[in-house]
């Protein structure tokens, strides 16, 4: 009787833990958000990557799947984007320690259309599509 | 009972596994149909969906090949400037018949790799990202292991941390298991608690590293490809590449909601005109005779007042006699009257006769002759069979020497430019705008003449008149007439074309979901008009919907 009390609980446990934790956590945020530093922020393969353009200055920040910053030693990073009706390839390069920057040449407009590639420090690569 | 209490663990634990396959959040690998195949080395695509255009690249060899297609009409976009970024700098393709080809040394090696598409098409401009991976041609393919082990691993979850977690669990409900039976009754409570511990501990983990969204490397279902060939997938959807879409000519309209006229489909048949259309009788019996150029043939055009035959009354013996009787009395008379005549002339000058007499009798000789005429003109003269309107013999029968009865049809004359459709509706209508549909699928524009009021084996007559070009057509044919009415209804209207049906008899339609992938959307569809049917139920707005190639795309196995 008591193994069958001991069993019954566990499995009464084991079915309403995980679908309480489940659904506790809240959903996850939809693609194309603002990011903390006031860009857009989208997903690149395992990171999520901010743009800001500043003028004709371009900043990109990474983060990682929970939106923790990471450094941006080590990553390396192109940018694709329309501006003023053409492509324009801009490298970036870090910056500081949390930032990628590079000039495009002409004023970036509101929000940015193109393809950010980024590098890890691990070799791998990623792409983030803003549009 | 201990079976039984396992029992319930079993499925307690299969049951708390469940909310982990559906997981909430976003998924981001590449979009769910993207075909990231890489069973075949050679067949290594990626494909990705812009604004305005549809872009497909396949690894071939050591050059890709890029597939450009509007995204609404599917239709293969030329004269586009595309410029890739390959991992050895930009490279820019050149067009290719349909299709354009970039030199990609790069692919020579296995792996992954990441690239930007500028794509220039007009004035528009869009930047897309690319993501090929390929493998090589000696790497055992994974959807090819079909051993024990390999359906193992493929049941097995492949997150990464999932076999220690599995192992926590196991230990956990041992433990649990273990105290509970040491500790007896009074620790049960306790035991389950301990139990419980290690699973919330396990399961909160996992939880965690798993709602939210996952960031998988796009292992989206696999799809064995072989080559460039279209098939269909396990779930019934339909994986055509772009060379096979180029073949088939698919192409596609993008939906949208509208309200149309409600509309009534009514048999009819194609009559002529009757106005421009008659027939030729002979309006007494007798024996047909070709006039100097012969009876018209079939479809010969002829003229108003054109004669097409000649007809001879015959004459019966009794009649034969009669006017020979006659002939005998007249020329009896006749030259009575002509030996008269000359003697009154020879004394009409001396005064013996009188002047009038000899006036008279020369009226009278006069008369008997043109009655001997007009008795021996009789005998001969036909009735001319003349054409009543100008058009083409549509259906004739003569012979020469065939007896014809009176008020038989000797020719039927239809003028082909101007027919009329005859429709049988059960109802009285008022249409908005009528069309018609025949066999071949030829469609026409009608406008409407009128109906009948007296019933017709229980249905009302009316008359169309076809605008417009009536080649193609023939008085008698049958046709289908939509009527629009007053009455509205929401709906995509899409071409007849549009709606495949199958072998059950269900109707349905292909969705565009993807560049290369088609979803079979069963739909409930009502007559619109000649060229056009509407989807009622089962596809919205803003789909992507196969106008062009749906036949051909069913008959994909």
């Amino acid at each position: 009787m008591t193994r069958r009390r001991i069993i019954l609980g566990a499995a009464a446990l084991a079915t309403v833990v995980p679908w309480t934790l489940g659904t506790a956590v809240p959903p996850a945020r939809a693609h194309d958000a603002k990011g903390p530093n006031g860009g857009q922020l989208t997903d690149a393969g395992k990171y999520h990557v901010e743009l800001v353009g500043k003028g004709t200055r371009l900043e990109v920040f990474v983060s990682d799947a929970k939106d923790a910053p990471l450094p941006a030693t080590g990553f390396k990073a192109l940018a694709i984007l329309v501006i003023e009706g053409k492509p324009q390839r801009i490298p970036l390069q870090p910056e500081g320690t949390d930032r990628l920057t590079g000039t495009a040449p002409a004023p970036l407009p509101s929000p940015p259309k193109g393809v950010i590639q980024l590098t890890a420090p691990d070799g791998t690569v990623a792409q983030a599509r803003f549009n | 009972m201990f079976a039984r209490s396992a029992a319930a663990l079993a499925v307690a634990l299969s049951f708390s596994i469940s909310p982990a396959g559906a997981h909430e959040g976003h998924d981001h690998g590449a979009a769910p149909p993207a075909a990231s195949v890489a069973a075949a080395p050679a067949g290594a695509r990626a494909e990705v969906v812009g604004t305005a255009f549809e872009l497909v690249a396949v690894a071939e060899g050591a050059s890709l090949t890029l597939y450009l297609d509007a995204f609404a009409t599917n239709e293969p976009l030329g004269g586009a400037d595309i410029t890739v970024e390959t991992p050895t700098g930009p490279v820019k393709a050149t067009e290719d018949g349909d299709r354009y080809r970039l030199d990609a040394p790069f692919l020579a090696e296995p792996g992954r790799f990441d690239l930007i598409a500028t794509v220039a098409v007009g004035s528009e401009l869009e930047i897309l990202p690319l993501t090929l991976v390929t493998t090589s041609a000696a790497a055992p393919a994974r959807a090819a292991g079909a051993t024990a082990s390999a359906w193992l691993a493929s049941w097995w979850p492949s997150l990464p941390g999932w076999a220690l977690w599995s192992v926590i669990l196991l230990a956990g409900v041992g433990a649990g298991l273990l105290i509970g039976i040491a500790a007896g009754r009074r620790g049960g409570r306790a035991a389950a608690l301990l139990l419980a511990l290690p699973l919330a501990v396990a399961w909160s983990e996992r939880a965690e590293a798993h709602t939210g969204h996952d960031h998988g490397d796009g292992k989206t279902a696999a799809i064995p490809v072989a080559g460039e060939r279209a098939q269909r997938l396990a779930d019934g959807t339909l994986h055509v590449p772009k060379a096979v879409q180029r073949i088939f000519g698919v192409r596609t309209v993008l939906t949208s909601q509208a309200t149309f006229h409600r509309t009534m489909e009514l048999p009819g048949r194609v009559i002529p005109d009757p106005n421009a259309s008659g027939v030729v009788q002979a309006s007494v019996g007798g024996r047909l005779s070709a006039p100097p150029g012969g009876f018209p043939r079939l479809g010969a055009a002829v003229t108003k007042g054109d004669v097409l035959a000649y007809v001879a009354p015959p004459i019966q013996q009794i009649d034969v006699s009669d006017m020979r009787q006659r002939q005998g009395e007249l020329d009896q008379q006749i030259s009575i009257v002509e030996t008269r005549l000359a003697r009154y002339a020879r004394l009409v000058s001396s005064g013996a006769v009188a002047r009038q007499m000899y006036e008279e009798t020369q009226l009278e000789l006069q008369g008997l002759k043109d009655r001997r005429t007009a008795l021996d003109f009789s005998r001969r003269q036909p009735e001319a069979l003349v054409a009543p309107v100008d058009g083409i013999v549509a259906d004739a029968s003569p012979v020469a020497g065939q007896m014809a009865q009176p008020n038989a049809v000797i020719f039927h004359i239809v003028d082909p430019t101007r027919l009329w459709v005859e429709a049988l509706s059960f109802a009285a209508i008022t249409p908005v705008s009528a069309s018609a549909t025949t066999a071949a699928g030829l469609n026409i524009k009608l406008a409407f003449r009128g109906s009948g009021f007296a019933d017709r084996s229980q249905s009302i007559p009316s008359h169309f008149a076809i605008e417009g070009d009536t080649n193609g057509l023939r008085a008698g044919q049958f046709v289908t007439v939509q009527v629009a009415t007053d009455e509205r209804r929401d709906g995509v209207a899409v071409p007849r074309s549009a709606v495949a049906r199958t072998a059950n008899g269900q109707d349905f339609v292909f969705e565009h979901t993807a560049p290369e992938r088609f979803v079979p959307r069963p739909v409930r569809v009502e007559p619109l008009d000649g060229g056009r049917v509407l989807i009622v139920s089962g596809a919205g707005a803003g789909q992507r919907i196969v106008t062009q190639g749906a036949d051909l795309l069913d008959h994909v196995r």
